[in-house]
């Protein structure tokens, strides 16, 4: 098998090598993309500051023994963010909190249109309300730009389930957002 | 392609061919260019969830939560090795010299005390072989 190309691997061997300048890099690099798939698989900006920072220290451990060639650094930290987003995701169904971790949907658009924001808030809701596996494809698809390859061996599905995922997930956002959709405005 | 698959593509993907799997691209391009009849209302269908899932935004890493994860690095165990490291790679150095002065200085001595040592000379070589560190006396002066 050949070798897998990671845009990555000169940066975690460095970060392997306690190099400063690769630390604040690679920080740079995927703490953002870490905490953006935390705040969409989780809906909670606290949860998921926590899930970021637990990847991040996993990737710390995991860099001087990185073995090149075998995988993405960046896939391999998918994974591990993801599984620590199910962990959380199991312990809500078992521990039902006062607090509900989706947001609300805060309503159709009054009579005008929506400030992005607003729009923002009714999607982030949307998607919210997706089932889990839905929402996790559109994640790592649609926000995190992994390839169909890729998003499907995250999710230990094949390709074909994953565009299945994919369709209906978009699906259900455009029926549960077709107020907002242009032509439909104030409908 | 077929009208289904890249009606199936488009419905998965959005309408950014970007986004579309790298194999199949390039046939959608061109069934998209071939049918516009098919093509543009699905592909109009597809950008306007495209444009609802682009209003989504997340929050930036706080200054708090980035000074947390680089403070974790070190915590991993990946600390600069600066002062510390180098340090012993200096004192490394340092001994390697001193030993291979203290040879020298045996082969020196030894080839002087082999001729007829005179006072002076051993004077000197005690005096050589005393700033050397971990040197018998006795291999000097016999």
């Amino acid at each position: 098998m050949a070798p897998i190309a990671d845009p990555d691997e000169d940066l975690v061997r460095r970060v392997g090598q306690a190099d400063p300048a690769a630390i604040q890099a690679m920080v740079a690099r995927k703490l953002p993309r870490m905490l953006a798939l935390a705040q969409r698989m989780l809906g909670d900006p606290v949860e998921a500051e926590d899930v970021a920072q637990e990847a991040m220290l996993r990737a710390w451990r995991q860099a001087p023994r990185w073995t090149p060639g075998k995988a993405k650094f960046d896939t391999w930290l998918h994974r591990v963010a993801l599984n620590l987003c199910y962990d959380r995701l199991r312990r809500r169904r078992e521990i039902p909190t006062d607090v509900p971790p989706d947001r609300p949907d805060p309503g159709p658009a009054p009579d005008r249109g929506l400030l992005a924001a607003e729009t923002g808030l009714r999607v982030d809701a949307a998607l919210a309300r997706l089932p889990e596996r839905q929402r996790e494809a559109i994640v790592l698809c649609h926000y995190q730009e992994l390839t169909n390859i890729e998003a499907a061996a995250l999710m230990e599905v094949s390709v074909e389930a994953l565009e299945s995922l994919l369709s209906r997930g978009r699906r259900a956002l455009r029926t549960a957002l077709a107020d907002l959709r242009p032509g439909t405005e104030g409908a | 392609m077929t009208a289904e698959r890249f009606l199936a593509l488009v419905a998965a993907w959005g309408a950014d061919s970007r986004r579309w799997p790298a194999e199949e691209r390039a046939a959608a391009e061109a069934f998209a260019a071939a049918r516009p009849d098919i093509a543009r209302p699905a592909l109009a269908e597809a950008d306007g969830i495209d444009a609802l899932l682009h209003a989504s935004r997340v929050a930036a890493p706080s200054a708090a939560l980035r000074d947390r994860v680089l403070a974790s690095a070190a915590e991993a165990g990946l600390r600069a090795r600066r002062g510390g490291r180098r340090w012993l790679d200096r004192l490394g150095l340092a001994l390697g010299a001193g030993w291979a002065a203290a040879a020298c200085a045996g082969v020196v001595a030894g080839v002087a005390l082999t001729g007829q040592l005179t006072a002076a000379a051993e004077a000197d070589a005690v005096l050589y072989q005393a700033s050397l560190l971990a040197f018998d006396d006795t291999e000097v002066l016999g």
